[in-house]
């Protein structure tokens, strides 16, 4: 998941940056100014848009204006100093997903950040469960019929992209445009070698089913190929009901 | 008597005016009616009189006997029973009397001696009581008017009075139908004027209850065009109406603050929050801990100098309490220690600060011939052409003066870097007068060490490396003039209306990271403001012409 933090205090977005980066794992990109910002979110890249209101050049309402009249639908959460209904009205209104106030709880931010992710991609619940394989996004545990599967955080990273879009064919390039921010060097064959990797351990445990990932020679990978009709385990997107969560 | 002291409503000071006014009036037309009423009525009495004692002088008839004498005839006399006459005939001899007048002892009838008058004499005796009113003719009756000669004339005597109270009734009658008719009047006019002015007041009253609707969530105050035409009402309704635009604005201005205030310490607590709880995000080794700590530690450094600044400026903006005695601190000292406090500050900027002051030793200044020199070199540039003539005219004495009397410890390119800004900003007045290490200005020393190394502290935030500073003192007339100039780059012009302003600050990422809070300059204003002087900020970017630096001016008054 990749995360665009528009954040004129420098101190604050490096704090968030690396936070974003060490819990959640996604690539964060910081943008220092409103304009700045409006430029990194023209890219489609982005599967949350953090977002701060008193911004240099362009202020922060008026960059989710334009986000939203461009229709552009990424969630975005506002973190914001102004108190009062009344501006949290016009956020929501002009588009906002979310809103939190300074000065905020990091662990709170990194709830919501994930919540908005989840959301925006159609999930309403932290786990996933597709075909027997369970990637639980809080723990960034994965499990295949009961087995613990142990992967890098690249690979983790990858697999929760896909499981947020099962049955939809993920490209290359979509991999790395939503997994590595813009410092990393863009490497298509990087993605091969850790789908490659990933595909090994999750298909360790049952050799013998089918894989889980497909690559689709050309136009990329996709989680979870169209089950045959008898199969009753493959609704996509189902929650389980987990008690503890 | 508390009602006493409480001032009346114009409304009713002016209706007790107005009936004031009017009764005076009254009176005057009472007194005046009384005048006109007693001569008109006595003239015409007078006339009466008249006609009846000429209708006494018809009753004097040639008496029947040898001597020509005359006799009052009083068988045909029809006059008031009231009235009095005595006739005398020229040898004194009483020809008659009325009949009440026989017993009237005091009666001191006008003998025939007494002096004449034309129309009669008149006399206003008391008789029985009652105030009379007598007049005297003279008369003549011939006798035998058929005997040849024409006759003999007799002269005779007439007093005739009658009594003056009815005429006196009769203009008491008329005085009072006056008096009576201003009471009336009074009475009339004074509820007419209280209902006319409460007709007349009611723009005032609306006035004031559009006022009245005025409040911080609604400023709108849009009096009737009635308002401004009114020649009474305009004043009231123009000053209402900047007052309020002030209020307004000083009050935008005031909730702005809080608000910028208010973000800056939410995001610098954000900060610090977000610092510590990365910190505790997952365990971590103790060097991290370590670093992490120093992280908290300047972050927390960081709200301290916002929390610092905003009291700082807080207190520049208070006004002192007229109780205190005048401050006074020594300019020139507190320049001095500026610049030695932020001496390592430069140093490790690669900027240095260039301070052509003289030193705490009194000794003949040379300030003022480096100023003369860099009018001189200012002229020749063609940028300090205000004053020519003056110019030319200190030009030997500037020359001869730079001299000779240029310090040892000045650096030979303060000179030349010192053409522009200052002689620019600083007429060359009362130059006899300069005695800088003398020179105090009204403000507790404190406040002007925070003046100058905000204003210090900004010129070389915005110094390039391996630049320099400089710092100009000069005193004019009435004030201490401080130029302040950087070899930056400048503020841009859109920026520049702006750099008072709290919280502003001109380039974002770059203040951020020299640490600044954005009040520097603002605190800086609002001391200066406070010693009663000011600054200004002069900076004209040029990308062909970099380095052009910014110059700030502040002009101080001197303290006595």
């Amino acid at each position: 998941m990749r995360v665009l933090l528009v954040e004129d205090e420098v101190r604050l977005a490096d704090n968030l940056a690396t936070a974003l980066r060490d819990g959640p794992g996604f690539a964060v990109d910081w943008a220092e100014d409103g304009l700045a910002g409006d430029d990194f979110a023209r890219t489609p890249c982005y599967d949350l848009i953090v977002l701060d209101l008193m911004l240099p050049k362009l202020d922060g309402l008026s960059l989710l204006k334009r986000l939203r009249d461009r229709r552009d639908a990424t969630p975005v959460l506002i973190l914001t100093a102004k108190d009062g209904a009344a501006s949290i009205i016009e956020l929501l209104n002009a588009g906002a997903d979310d809103y939190l106030a300074k000065p905020f709880d990091l662990g709170e931010l990194l709830a919501r950040a994930k919540a908005l992710i989840r959301r925006g991609k159609g999930a309403a619940h932290p786990t996933f469960t597709v075909l027997g394989l369970t990637v639980n996004t809080l723990e960034q545990s994965v499990q295949r019929n009961g087995v613990f599967i142990d992967l890098s955080p690249t690979e983790y990273r990858i697999l929760e992209y896909l499981v947020h879009r099962p049955r939809v064919i993920v490209s290359k390039r979509e991999l790395l445009e939503h997994l590595y921010d813009y410092n990393w060097e863009h490497h298509s064959n990087v993605i091969e070698v850790h789908v490659s990797n990933l595909r090994k351990k999750l298909d360790a445990t049952q050799p013998e089913a089918d894989p889980l990932i497909e690559t689709m020679r050309g136009r990329g990978y996709r989680l979870a190929p169209v089950p045959p009709p008898e199969a009753e385990s493959s609704q996509t997107h189902k929650s389980t009901p987990e008690p503890g969560l | 008597m508390k009602h006493s002291l409480q001032p009346r409503s114009i409304a009713f000071r002016l209706i007790v005016a107005v009936l004031a006014v009017e009764l005076l009036s009254a009176v005057l037309v009472v007194a005046l009616s009384f005048g006109f009423e007693r001569h008109i009525h006595f003239r015409a009495f007078d006339v009466m009189l008249h006609g009846r004692a000429d209708s006494i002088l018809g009753a004097v008839q040639d008496a029947d006997d040898p001597g020509d004498n005359v006799m009052l005839d009083q068988a045909d006399l029809h006059i008031p029973p009231e009235d009095i006459y005595e006739v005398w005939d020229a040898g004194g001899h009483l020809l008659g009397r009325s009949s009440n007048l026989k017993d009237a002892a005091n009666w001191q009838g006008a003998g025939p001696g007494a002096p004449t008058h034309p129309f009669g004499d008149i006399a206003k005796p008391t008789i029985n009581g009652r105030h009379y009113r007598v007049l005297r003719i003279q008369g003549t009756r011939t006798v035998d008017p058929g005997e040849k000669g024409g006759g003999k004339p007799r002269q005779v005597t007439i007093v005739y009075g009658s009594p003056t109270y009815h005429v006196w009734r009769a203009i008491r009658g008329a005085v009072e139908f006056y008096a009576a008719g201003s009471i009336v009047l009074l009475l009339v006019s004074g509820p007419l004027i209280a209902w006319l002015l409460h007709r007349g007041l009611l723009p005032l009253r609306q006035l004031a209850a559009l006022a009245a609707q005025v409040s911080v969530d609604s400023w709108q105050f849009s009096p009737p065009a009635s308002a401004h035409t009114t020649p009474e009402l305009a004043p009231l309704t123009l000053a209402l109406e900047s007052v309020l635009q002030r209020l307004e604005r000083s009050f935008l201005q005031q909730r702005a603050f809080v608000s910028d205030a208010a973000h800056e310490l939410k995001t610098a607590v954000a900060v610090l929050k977000s610092s510590l709880q990365l910190l505790s995000m997952k365990p971590r080794s103790a060097k991290e801990y370590q670093a992490g700590l120093e992280r908290c530690l300047a972050d927390s450094q960081r709200l301290e100098a916002l929390v610092a600044d905003m009291l700082a400026l807080a207190r520049a903006e208070s006004s002192t309490s007229a109780s205190e005695p005048p401050p006074a601190a020594n300019l020139v000292e507190c320049i001095h220690q500026t610049v030695t406090r932020l001496e390592t500050f430069a140093t490790l900027r690669n900027v240095q600060v260039i301070v052509p002051l003289p030193d705490s030793s009194p000794k003949v200044l040379f300030e003022r011939t480096l100023a003369d020199a860099s009018a001189l070199k200012g002229h020749g540039f063609g940028r300090a052409g205000n004053h020519p003539d003056e110019d030319t005219a200190l030009a030997a004495e500037g020359m001869q003066a730079g001299e000779d009397a240029l310090p040892s410890g000045l650096k030979p390119n303060a000179t030349s870097s010192a053409s522009g800004g200052g002689a620019e900003a600083v007429p060359f007045q009362n130059r006899d007068s300069l005695r800088l290490e003398n020179l105090h200005i009204p403000l507790v020393p404190e406040d002007c060490a925070l003046l100058l190394s905000n204003l210090l502290l900004n010129a070389l935030q915005h110094s390039p490396p391996a630049s320099t500073v400089e710092i100009n003192l000069k005193k004019d007339s009435q004030a201490a003039v401080l130029v302040i100039r950087d070899q930056g780059d400048g503020i841009p012009a859109e920026a520049l209306p702006h750099v008072f302003d709290r919280f502003y600050r001109g380039d974002p990422s770059r203040t951020r990271n020299t640490g600044g809070t954005g009040l520097g300059l603002a605190i800086a204003q609002a001391i200066a403001q406070k010693a009663g002087g000011s600054i200004s900020i002069d900076s004209q970017p040029d990308p062909a012409l970099p380095n052009q630096g910014t110059i700030v001016t502040v002009r101080l008054p001197i303290a006595e």
